[in-house]
């Protein structure tokens, strides 16, 4: 082996790992040794290397996420264990007492918790979502998501009432309807986004575990930082693309 | 599908690594956060078909990898290079000052470096595998792994000393 093949070998050995029982990279790194040259540039190539795999290894995952996929499986898990009761038992019943229709008029499974509905709205708001109605008036928007049977008597915090509006949507879940009602904070925004700051509303009859009237939670959830909180029998869901700070600002 | 205890222990164990495998992937938070729920929703549906129980970090960054894939639709097929073939283009190593640099000047240059290139670019820098693993988790020989090592750091120092050179990016020269 020269000092060329060495480099070749080499430019792969990252220290502290296995890599040293390689039968190769033994070779290599004892070639450095006795090679004051090839030594030297070992030496620059693994801080460059070093330095480079601290870029990495600085990526962090977000506040919340583990906990988020932990609260989506345990929710996965009751939905499938409700859905198994029933195949078994009510599924069967109803099979044999000839009323199959009735099952394709039941709602689908239990999957109604907050942690799901707060994620699949997260993805929804950070989507290519597109808004049904577009207007910064408060009047027009209330009688759209009215006319629509969404959530429409809004008791928004004073703070978020400043806020400047950009539009508003509708969508299902679970079978309940949800109004999105969408905001522009003023801080610079993304090429192609017309708004940053997102409202979801739904009735808290919608999900099994709604918080209790007069308790909010600060979360992350995906990349939004949320609150969540019950007024009125509706619950909801706000969202910002940004820290703690900036969502309690309009709280 | 895993009980609660075993799965939390599992995301415990692996969300992080896989995260930053995903976001050196695709350099957008939602985006590594969808990766990794979609990785561990797929364990939780399959992962008991897994034989091999020490398989199981593969098999995730196997999976990961794979959902990145189909997400992009990539049509093109990238022929096997080995090592061998490839010694006369490694190229010297330039010295850079890399300290000043934010990770997201280091992603964006992986960004560049040629697609066949960058999950391995990625996983041997995140240094949590053997090589043998991440031949594995690509589907592809030792030897064409450390080809593509090669070439993916040779290329990503070239782009991060253009870069520099190019006054692009904050350094600590």
């Amino acid at each position: 082996m020269n000092a060329t093949e060495a480099k070749t070998i080499l430019l792969l050995y990252r220290p502290g790992t296995a890599d040293a029982e390689d039968p190769q990279f033994a070779e290599a790194l004892a070639l450095a040794n006795s090679d004051s040259e090839l030594a030297r540039w070992l030496e620059a190539h693994l801080a460059q290397q070093q330095a480079l795999r601290a870029k990495f290894k600085q990526i962090a995952p977000p506040a919340g996420l583990k906990e988020q996929i932990i609260s989506e499986h345990a929710a996965a898990r009751r939905a499938r264990a409700a859905w198994r009761l029933l195949g078994g038992g009510v599924t069967a019943l109803l099979l044999l007492l000839g009323m199959p229709a009735v099952l394709w008029h039941r709602p689908s499974p239990v999957e109604n918790t907050l942690a799901i509905y707060q994620s699949q709205m997260a993805r929804i708001a950070l989507g290519p979502y597109g808004m049904d109605l577009m207007t910064n008036a408060v009047v027009p928007l209330r009688a759209y998501l009215a006319r629509q049977h969404a959530p429409a008597d809004l008791n928004l915090p004073p703070p978020l009432q400043q806020v400047a509006l950009t539009g508003c949507a509708v969508r299902q879940w679970q079978g309940a309807t949800v109004s999105l009602v969408c905001f522009r904070t003023g801080r610079p925004l993304p090429p192609g986004k017309t708004s940053d700051l997102w409202l979801f509303v739904v009735d808290g009859a919608a999900i099994t575990n709604a918080p209790a009237t007069g308790s909010r939670q600060i979360a992350r959830v995906n990349r939004l930082m949320t609150a969540t909180w019950t007024d009125g029998g509706q619950l909801y869901f706000l969202g910002i693309d940004g820290q703690e700070a900036e969502i309690r600002q309009y709280l | 599908m895993p009980d609660n205890a075993e799965f939390e222990s599992l995301v415990e164990r692996f969300y992080a690594p896989l995260y930053q495998f995903a976001f050196s992937l695709t350099r957008a938070e939602a985006d590594a956060c969808d990766l990794t729920q979609q990785t561990f929703a797929i364990w939780a549906a399959k992962g008991h078909q897994l034989r091999d129980a020490s398989k199981v970090k593969t098999w995730l960054f196997t999976t990961l990898h794979r959902e990145f894939l189909d997400s992009r639709r990539r049509q093109t097929r990238f022929p096997h290079v080995e090592l061998e073939t490839t010694e006369a283009e490694l190229p010297t190593v330039a010295p850079l000052s890399i300290s000043g640099l934010d990770t997201s000047h280091v992603l964006n240059a992986l960004a560049r470096v040629d697609g066949v290139f960058q999950a391995p670019v990625a996983l041997f820098y995140l240094q949590d595998h053997s090589y043998n693993e991440i031949a594995e988790m690509l589907g592809v020989p030792l030897g064409t792994v450390k080809s593509r090592l090669a070439r993916g750091i040779a290329q990503l120092q070239q782009l991060l000393a253009r870069d520099i050179a190019a006054g692009q990016l904050r350094t600590d020269l």
